[in-house]
């Protein structure tokens, strides 16, 4: 089909009004440029909806690293916990030793003690026998 | 005895404590790798800078020494600290580093003052001991290097040696040249720290094994400690000897001299670098890994006497408690108590500044003294006075508070002073010299001296004075030297004889003389041995076996101390801290009380109950020294010594007196007493021949050459002696006076007839 007015590149729409860009494109175009509209509104609610998400992990990993120094320090204190409590039993057992061995020390003066009172107690039976 | 553990919260070091040292016994110093020397008052509660080191200089040890110069009051104080860049550095009171001297290769680890304060000592990490004057200057090279480090070294009491560590050994070496040092293995690792107790010269060793050990002076095993769970990284023993304090991670110990422990402690502060005692003894400070200054205070010190007992419950409290009435009195001072000693019926505190003096039977109202200087080492009592040792003098009082005296003499120096080097009797004093270990100083109470000192041929290591004896005669000294010989001396000397000493037993570890009575108790080996009447050695020395008393030492362990003698009991310390009591006849006492007031017919009733073999030989002693005939005979003939008994029968044929008290002495072998009574008396003759009967040829000469009587007298028995003997002549005078007298036998026995005859109408 040969059209003069296509070849000069000139064009009629719908309600043949004289066009230089073909209707179908020109509309086509149009199109697009809605569509662009459209996309560019989606990625700037995407971004927006990104951007919350990102600051909420980053809170969440920050809670997270929180609570996790918050464990290993538990962690540490019921180790540490453990090993003053070993201390304590140890300064505990120390005092059992010491206070054991300060009753062998008391016990056995104490049998001497006794060895003595016999002793004397022999003198005054000897004594009063004498008398 | 307890550690009351404080932490000074006014102040604080930036970086861990190194080194802590007493400036006295208020105040202390200390030192970091923050480069900051402090000084912390206790009283006051604050604390100063007093300089701040040159950055490079990172303190290892320190050590300070105040010397007293002219005056009383003047002292100078010169610290010693060693650092790791290789030097030492001398500093003066007011922070100034007066000296810094390139010393070793490697960090400097150790430096002390000798115990003299001429000199100091430095260890270094390439393995040199040196001695420098007090200077700074070098005086030699004690021990090469061996490319072992020196990590603890210390002088000995004397300042003659040093004791040195060298990796798992211990050496102790003389500083006199060519002389042979002694080195032992002595632990299973590194050793970090050793200390050498200036009192019973017992060393202290701890390191990297986890243990800590106890060694005499000559590198005999004491004690070794359990095994604990880090290195021991300080040790210190207290200036008295009789506690040590170890410090380890986390942990402090207070021990016995014996190595038992009396207390543990585990205060959060990391390793203990350094512990030191305050000079009294009842304070110590240590210096710890998280910056602090730990400050501790021994309480729970006990003394007893008799029935009651003494102990410190805190800082400035005592409860006194009567076992017999089971009441307490509870004491409270103004100030911290330094010392406390109970005897004789009377309490002593002693505090910073004053000593209050209780008697037992009223808690209420002490007599108070104000002390001259307010640092007292030890406290002595005797029956009727206490004696306190400060820092510069010795003070004697009575009872009621009154300065008798302040005795002193050339060599004294009371800082230094050993406790077992002095003793107090009744109204004598006796103190073993500081510059000559030989000689003992004898003074009575008012600061005189008696007699002149008492010259030994050995050193002397402990001395004691009898408590007992009506009067000043009766005083007797005891004393054991180097060899650990036992011996008596009489103190006063009588118109009769000179001052006498004798040798009493042999390796006596330890004795006591009774509280009351001259009886004397000694640890001899590992016996318990007792002697009655140790003044046997003047009267009969061949019966003092027979006086003696042997206990079975099975019961006591190993190395056991005395450590009381009071009335009838016998305490002994076992070597693990337990007290064994044990009884004494209650006969002797009586004996002796007897004997003092010549209640001879009461004391042989006394023996005749008995029956004790050592009490009859007892009584025969104290008879002869008393000159009691009758009473003498028939206590040696209770213990079957029949000579003994037809002596005295001879004796008693005698109608002269003075014969018959010579005689009684030469019963008990006394031969020269027995010669004095007798030329005392005017007897000649009798002296001469009493010397020629015992053939004592060369006294009988002198005595008859000096009286120019009987000379041909002492030439004719000679000379029938040897004839006797089928021997010539020998000595030079016999011969000499044989060619110029004539001797005529006849003549002779008529002189001696005639001599017979005269004492016999005299009478």
């Amino acid at each position: 089909m040969s059209d003069p007015v296509a070849s000069l590149g000139l064009h009629f729409d719908e309600v043949n009004k004289l066009r230089i860009i073909d209707p179908e494109i020109s509309k086509q175009t149009l199109d697009l440029k809605e569509e662009c509209n459209d996309f560019l509104i989606n990625i700037d609610s995407f971004k927006t909806i990104a951007d919350g998400f990102i600051k909420l992990i980053d809170s969440l990993a920050k809670d997270v690293e929180r609570e996790k120094m918050k464990g290993i320090g538990a962690r540490n204190l019921v180790k540490s916990m453990t090993k003053q409590r070993e201390a304590e039993e140890q300064q505990l057992q120390a005092l059992i030793l010491e206070k054991s061995t300060e009753l062998e020390r008391l016990r056995i003066q104490h049998q001497s003690l006794l060895k003595t009172e016999s002793e004397q107690q022999e003198i005054l039976d000897r004594l009063l026998l004498n008398h | 005895m307890q550690l009351k553990i404080e932490f000074p919260r006014y102040a604080e070091h930036s970086d861990i404590v190194s080194c802590v040292s007493w400036n006295n016994t208020e105040e202390v110093l200390s030192c970091g790798d923050d480069h900051l020397l402090m000084k912390w008052n206790l009283i006051t509660g604050d604390s100063q800078k007093v300089c701040e080191l040159p950055n490079e200089v990172f303190p290892l040890d320190f050590h300070s020494f105040s010397r007293n110069i002219g005056g009383r009051k003047q002292t100078q104080e010169q610290l010693l600290i060693t650092s790791s860049d290789g030097r030492f550095h001398l500093v003066g009171k007011s922070g100034r580093i007066e000296k810094s001297v390139d010393a070793h290769k490697g960090a400097v680890l150790v430096g002390q003052w000798s115990p003299d304060g001429s000199s100091l000592l430095t260890g270094g990490e390439d393995g040199n001991l040196k001695i420098w004057s007090r200077s700074g200057m070098l005086r030699s090279l004690a021990v090469q290097g061996t490319g072992v480090p020196v990590y603890s070294a210390f002088w000995s009491s004397d300042s003659t040696q040093v004791l040195y560590t060298q990796g798992k050994h211990l050496v102790i070496k003389p500083l006199t040249p060519n002389s042979k040092s002694n080195r032992w293995k002595a632990h299973d690792g590194l050793i970090l720290k050793v200390a050498w107790d200036h009192v019973n010269g017992r060393i202290i060793s701890g390191g990297e094994d986890c243990r800590y050990k106890v060694w005499d002076m000559y590198g005999t095993p004491i004690f070794s400690s359990l095994l604990h769970e880090h290195s021991i990284t300080s040790l210190a023993w207290s200036p008295s000897g009789d506690l040590f304090a170890v410090g380890s991670f986390n942990t402090i110990r207070l021990c016995d001299k014996s190595g038992w422990s009396h207390c543990l402690e585990k205060p959060a502060t990391g390793s203990l670098y350094c512990i030191a005692w305050s000079t009294d003894g009842t304070q110590l400070a240590a210096g710890c890994a998280n910056h602090k200054l730990l400050l501790a205070h021994i309480i729970g010190r006990k003394v007893e006497w008799g029935q009651f007992e003494g102990l410190t419950t805190g800082r400035k409290s005592v409860v006194v408690h009567d076992v017999l009435s089971d009441g307490s009195d509870a004491l409270e001072f103004s100030e911290r108590v330094i010392h406390l000693a109970l005897a004789y019926k009377h309490l002593v505190v002693v505090t910073t500044t004053q000593a209050y003096i209780y008697s037992t039977s009223n808690f209420n109202t002490p007599i108070i003294i104000d002390l001259r200087e307010g640092s007292v080492s030890n406290v002595l009592l005797s029956d009727k006075h206490l004696v306190l040792v400060e820092r510069t003098s010795l003070s004697v009082y009575n009872f009621e508070g009154r300065l008798l005296s302040s005795p002193r003499w050339a060599s004294l120096n009371t800082a230094t002073l050993n406790p077992s080097h002095i003793t107090l009797g009744p109204d004598t004093i006796a103190a073993r010299d500081q510059a000559d270990e030989r000689l003992i100083q004898v003074l009575d109470i008012s600061g005189k001296d008696i007699g002149g000192p008492i010259q030994h041929s050995c050193g002397v290591m402990e001395v004691g004075l009898s408590q007992g004896g009506k009067t000043n005669l009766d005083i007797l000294l005891a004393f054991v030297d180097k060899t650990r010989d036992l011996f008596i001396s009489t103190v006063y000397t009588r118109p009769t004889a000179f001052r006498r000493i004798d040798k009493l037993g042999s390796i006596v570890q330890s004795f006591k003389w009774n509280s009351a009575l001259n009886i004397i108790a000694a640890m001899q080996d590992s016996s318990l041995i007792l002697w009655y009447y140790p003044f046997i050695l003047f009267v009969d020395k061949r019966m003092t076996k027979k006086t003696a008393v042997i206990k079975d030492a099975s019961e006591f362990g190993h190395r056991p101390r005395l450590m009381s003698f009071v009335d009838n009991y016998i305490g002994i310390q076992r070597s693990d801290g337990a007290i064994i009591n044990s009884g004494v006849s209650p006969y002797v006492g009586l004996l002796h009380g007897y004997a003092s007031t010549n209640g001879w017919k009461e004391a042989l009733r006394l023996c005749r109950m008995v029956q004790d073999e050592a009490l009859w030989s007892c009584l025969a002693i104290m008879a002869t020294q008393a000159k009691d005939i009758e009473t003498a005979e028939t206590a040696y003939a209770a213990i079957n010594f029949y000579d003994k008994v037809l002596y005295i029968q001879h004796i008693k044929q005698n109608p002269i007196k003075a014969v018959r008290l010579a005689e009684m002495s030469l019963l008990g072998g006394n031969i020269q007493e027995a010669e004095m009574i007798l030329l005392q008396n005017g007897m000649i003759f009798r002296a001469i021949m009493s010397n020629i009967n015992t053939h004592n040829w060369e006294r009988a000469l002198e005595i008859a050459v000096r009286h120019k009587t009987h000379i041909d007298t002492v030439l004719y028995y000679r000379e029938k002696f040897m004839e006797r003997l089928e021997k010539p002549e020998t000595n030079e005078k016999f011969k000499e006076l044989r060619a110029n007298v004539d001797i005529n036998a006849e003549q002779v026995e008529k002189k001696v007839a005639k001599e017979y005859e005269m004492e016999k109408e005299k009478s």
